[in-house]
C-alpha cells in the first residue's frame, strides 16, 4: 500500500484546487496501476471543497465507486474534513456516474425558466 | 486630468437602504471623469461592507489613471479611528498606525492564480486577525470549520469574479450587538451576469434573483471542464443556517439574504459594480452547533 501524507505535499490547510491536483497527480497513477492508497489527513486542519474537488471528487471521472472504496483509505481526517468530503463525492457522483441525475440542475433551472 | 470632483461619503450601515446608499455612490463616481477627492464631513459611522466597498472603488479608479484622495482631516473621530484601526487610512496615505481596537484589518488581495503564501495570509487572517481574537468563544476545530466555509467566498471570488483589481476584505467586532461581521467586495463581473452567460449559451435567459438562487444550489458552477464543483456557497448556506449567523450577498442588480433558516432572493433597483458577501457570526458560543463525530461507512 502507498501511503501519502498529505500534509507533507499541501501543508495543514488544505483548500486550494491548486493543492487538491497535486494530491490526485500523486495517487491517480497508482491508482490505475490498481495499488492501494491510504491518504493520510494527520496534521491538516482546514478543508474547504476546491481541495477535495480536485483531490478526490475527479477520481470518479476514471474509476468506479466499488473501485475506490477497495483501492483508497483515507485516515485521520477529522470531522470538518469528513463533512466536506462526503460533500464533494456525493456532487461528483451525480455528475460524472448518474447521467440521469446529472442534468438535475440543468432540468431544475429549465423548468424555473419554463415558470417566468 | 487635472480636474477633480469631490463626492461626500454619508454614513452608511448594512442595511438595505445603506447597500442602495452605495450602489449610488458608486455609479456617481464610477461615472464621473478625472480625478476623485472623498470627503468624510457628513460620515458619522462605516461598516465593514463600505470600508471593503470604498476601498475597491478607489482601487478601481486608480486603474483607470485617476486618482483618489480620502481627506481623513474631515472625518470625524469616531470614523477616523476605526479608518485608522483597521489599516484604511495607512492603504491610502494616513502614515499614522493605531491598535487594531474592535476592527478587523482592512486587506487587498489580487486575483488571479493562488499562490501558497496568499492561500496561508487569507486564512491566517480569517484565523487570526478575524475569528481570533476571543471574540468568539469556539473550540479550535469549530473555528477551522468556520475558515474553512469562508475560504469558500474567498475562492469563489478568485475563480469567477474575474475582478482586475482584486477583492477588499474587512471586518469589525460589535460588542454590544455580540455580533462578528465580515465583508468581501470586488468589482468583478458579478454573480448574475456570470450565471445568465452560463444559461443564454443554453438557450435559457435567466432573471438576475432566479440566477443568484441557483448559485446556492448545491452543485451550481458554471465552471464545467474536468471535474464538478460548485458547492461553496451551498456549503456556506448550511453553515450560516446551522449557527444562527446571517449572510448577504449584494451582486449588480440582486440580493440574496440567508437569515433565520430563510432565504430570500430578489431583484434590487440599483445596480452594484461587481459583489459584497457580507457575513454576520454571533459570539455566543451556545449558538453553534458542531459535530464530533460523523459516521463514515464506506466513502464512496
Amino acid at each position: 500500500m502507498y501511503e501519502l501524507k498529505v500534509a507533507n505535499l499541501v501543508g495543514d490547510r488544505c483548500v486550494t484546487s491548486e493543492d487538491g491536483q497535486k494530491v490526485y497527480d500523486e495517487i491517480v497513477p497508482k491508482l490505475r496501476s490498481n495499488e492501494k492508497i491510504c491518504l493520510d489527513f494527520e496534521g491538516t486542519t482546514i478543508f474547504a471543497s476546491p481541495f477535495f474537488n480536485l483531490a478526490v471528487g475527479q477520481l470518479l471521472k476514471d474509476f468506479s465507486s466499488d473501485k475506490l472504496n477497495e483501492l483508497l483509505e483515507i485516515l485521520n481526517l477529522g470531522p470538518n474534513g469528513i463533512l466536506a468530503l462526503k460533500r464533494v463525492i456525493k456532487n461528483s457522483k451525480k455528475y460524472f456516474q448518474d447521467p440521469k441525475i446529472k442534468d438535475a440542475l440543468d432540468t431544475t433551472i429549465e423548468e424555473e425558466a419554463e415558470d417566468k | 486630468m487635472s480636474s477633480a470632483n469631490q463626492f461626500s461619503i454619508p454614513t452608511i450601515n448594512d442595511t438595505p437602504s445603506d447597500f442602495n446608499i452605495l450602489c449610488e455612490l458608486g455609479n456617481t463616481v464610477l461615472s464621473s471623469t478625472g480625478n476623485v477627492i472623498f470627503d468624510f464631513s457628513s460620515c458619522q459611522f462605516l461598516r465593514p461592507n463600505a470600508i471593503a466597498f470604498l476601498g475597491g472603488m478607489a482601487r478601481l479608479i486608480e486603474n483607470e489613471g485617476r486618482k483618489v484622495t480620502f481627506l481623513f482631516k474631515t472625518a470625524p473621530d469616531k470614523v477616523l479611528t476605526i479608518l485608522r484601526q483597521n489599516g484604511f487610512a495607512h492603504h491610502f496615505g494616513l502614515l499614522e498606525f493605531s491598535g487594531p481596537g474592535l476592527s478587523v484589518p482592512y486587506r487587498e488581495d489580487p486575483v488571479g492564480p493562488i499562490r501558497p503564501n496568499l492561500k496561508d495570509d487569507i486564512i491566517d487572517y480569517l484565523t487570526y486577525e478575524w475569528l481570533g481574537r476571543g471574540w468568539v468563544h469556539v473550540s479550535t476545530k469549530l473555528r477551522d470549520a468556520i475558515v474553512g466555509v469562508v475560504w469558500e467566498i474567498y475562492d469563489n471570488t478568485f475563480e469567477h469574479s474575474n475582478s482586475n483589481i482584486g477583492l477588499f476584505s474587512c471586518g469589525q467586532h460589535f460588542p454590544r450587538l455580540r455580533i462578528l461581521q465580515l465583508a468581501v467586495a470586488d468589482f468583478g463581473i458579478g454573480i448574475p451576469r456570470n450565471v445568465k452567460r452560463f444559461w443564454q449559451n443554453r438557450g435559457i435567459e435567466l432573471s438576475s434573483d432566479r440566477c443568484l438562487r441557483w448559485a446556492f444550489q448545491e452543485g451550481a458552477s458554471t465552471k464545467t471542464q474536468g471535474t464538478r464543483r460548485g458547492l461553496g456557497l451551498n456549503l456556506l448556506k448550511d453553515f450560516i443556517n446551522k449557527n444562527h449567523g446571517k449572510l448577504e450577498i449584494y451582486s449588480q442588480d440582486s440580493y440574496a439574504l440567508i437569515h433565520d433558516k430563510k432565504e430570500r432572493f430578489q431583484n434590487i433597483n440599483n445596480s452594484l459594480h461587481g459583489t459584497i458577501v457580507n457575513i454576520i457570526l454571533r459570539c455566543d458560543e451556545s449558538y453553534y452547533y458542531f459535530a464530533d463525530e460523523i459516521p463514515v461507512g464506506p466513502l464512496f
